[in-house]
């Protein structure tokens, strides 16, 4: 596995295109959001200018971005030809998508220092932390069964709008308007319940235990995700 | 490359005096409706080289892929050295597979390629060795988006013979490769089997094949139409004459007459046939325009089972 991380950090870095959209772009967005954080905070809250920049940066810097390379790593047979080898499966793909997904984790992390320096320190960094990494789990899940549906690096562009417009949506609708009212619907939307842990975990205020049951929908669309994705996922461009 | 010492070749053989490299029994694979390949059976030893060859849809690839671990047997059992082709750990190791498309991304360089490849195939080797091999060392650096065709196929051996495997695989290795490459390969093939690695190629090149091959199987239709040493099957096929009369003249003895106006003899008794024709040229006063003489060659085979 660590060859092929390697081997997808190094391109990443030198794929002009992969860097501005899985690494430009999300910085640039999250920058505008902590510049203007006066503003998104009276809209919604410092946890929902975090979540909003978590999502962006698991939207298209993770999964969009890991939907391209897998599409791309089959249609030029790649993914053929590391199958040649001797590395198994899940060794090959959790190369391929591990660096994208390290790059973001850093993103996100280093983003929510930033929001946490020119504002105030998240209440429980902890809740945070698990919030961010259940998302990072649920975008890659998504982004293996997407990937599945997806003919081509062309084709990536339009498969991937439906998870990155949809979770983002989703993000800013319960971060602005937060849960009391449609709370059930807003919780089992994707993101929804990961928005909220995120909001809770930076503002405080809710009682862990409540918290930590927000952990649960996340992890129901990451078995969804895996699901899809163990049905949906193939190795070899159709004949 | 290591060539074993003769001592310990033989060492070699004793260990696995009788288990034969590949086993294919009964194999069956189908696609939806498509059955494309029926009961094939076939085996290679240690140290052979194995053609499959057929025309396009005969089911070779099928086979070749089913054999590699690529893809799963619809039914019937397929062992690569005893094992299920599709337990990587245990085979790919051993083995080095040259595919029909090169599979390369095209952001990493060509000895990034062949380290990446070659790191993952568990065997151990000298990049720059491999490289030196197939010529490409002033392009290890050039990223693979900018390689020929041909460049890309050397790329591809390359990965193949990474580590000098026990078994290689060729999917139509010399397609598109110039004459010098085409050779150069040939030659690194005969150097390694000398070492005892054993090759399953496919080709649309027959000399290749009579050539390079001690067996071949000639696949129709997802069966084999004939199996055998290249001996063997030119040995089954009548020898043939051919030639051309000028134009009123009388039909010579057990000759039939071709599309293009030129007549075929077919024989198993050459050189009689040969000279009866003669003989029957020289009392008649007739000229045998560009008279040719010799065994099938397996093109004629191929074009026979196609039409």
């Amino acid at each position: 596995m660590l060859p092929i991380f390697l081997s997808e950090l190094t391109q990443i870095f030198r794929n002009r295109s992969v860097l501005v959209t899985s690494f430009v772009m999300p910085i640039a967005v999250s920058a505008f959001f902590l510049y203007q954080h006066d503003v998104f905070a009276q809209i919604g809250s410092l946890g929902y200018i975090a979540a909003i920049v978590m999502f962006t940066v698991c939207a298209f810097g993770l999964y969009a971005s890991s939907v391209t390379t897998l599409a791309s790593r089959r249609q030029n047979l790649f993914l053929k030809r590391l199958r040649s080898t001797a590395a198994g499966d899940a060794g090959i793909l959790a190369g391929l998508v591990l660096p994208a997904t390290a790059v973001a984790l850093v993103q996100v992390v280093a983003i929510m220092a930033v929001l946490a320096a020119v504002t105030t320190a998240p209440d429980n960094i902890v809740l945070l932390a698990l919030a961010v990494l259940t998302t990072t789990l649920m975008m890659v899940g998504l982004a293996l069964a997407t990937a599945g549906l997806t003919n081509s690096p062309e084709h990536a562009q339009v498969t991937t709008l439906p998870v990155c417009l949809g979770v983002i949506a989703v993000a800013s609708w319960v971060g602005i308007s937060g849960t009391e009212e449609l709370t059930l619907l807003k919780r089992l939307l994707p993101g929804g319940a990961a928005t909220e842990l995120v909001v809770n975990a930076w503002s405080g205020g809710v009682a862990v235990t409540d918290s930590l049951l927000l952990l649960a929908p996340t992890l129901a669309w990451v078995v969804v995700a895996a699901a899809l994705a163990s049905r949906l996922f193939r190795w070899e461009p159709r004949r | 490359m290591v060539t074993l010492p003769a001592a310990s070749h033989d060492r070699w053989n004793r260990r696995m005096p009788t288990t034969p490299v590949i086993e294919v029994d009964s194999l069956n694979v189908v696609y939806g409706d498509f059955h494309a390949v029926q009961d094939l059976s076939f085996h290679v030893r240690r140290g052979e080289l194995y053609a499959l060859l057929g025309t396009n849809g005969a089911g070779k690839t099928s086979t070749l892929e089913t054999v590699e671990g690529h893809r799963k047997a619809t039914s019937g059992t397929v062992r690569v050295f005893g094992h299920d082709p599709a337990d990587r750990a245990a085979v790919r190791p051993r083995m080095g597979i040259m595919l029909q498309d090169s599979g390369f991304t095209p952001d990493l360089t060509v000895a990034e390629s062949v380290r990446l490849v070659g790191s993952l195939t568990r065997r151990t080797d000298e990049v720059g060795r491999v490289l030196d091999v197939v010529d490409l060392t002033r392009k290890a650096d050039t990223r693979v988006s900018q390689l020929s065709g041909g460049e890309k196929r050397r790329l591809d051996f390359a990965t193949a013979v990474y580590g000098t495997p026990e078994l290689v695989f060729l999917d139509e290795p010399t397609t598109g490769l110039d004459i010098q490459s085409r050779d150069d390969l040939w030659s690194t093939v005969d150097r390694m089997r000398e070492g005892g690695t054993t090759v399953v190629l496919t080709t649309h090149y027959l000399e290749e094949a009579q050539q390079h091959a001690d067996r071949i199987g000639l696949m129709h239709r997802g069966r084999f139409h004939r199996e055998g040493t290249v001996a063997e099957l030119t040995r089954t096929l009548p020898s043939v004459i051919r030639f051309g009369l000028a134009a009123p003249a009388p039909t010579p003895p057990a000759a039939t007459r071709e599309e293009d106006g030129r007549y075929l003899v077919e024989t198993f008794e050459l050189q009689r046939s040969l000279s009866a024709l003669l003989r029957w040229a020289e009392d008649h006063r007739l000229e045998l325009r560009d008279l040719e003489a010799g065994p099938t060659r397996l093109d004629d085979v191929f074009r026979a089972i196609g039409s």
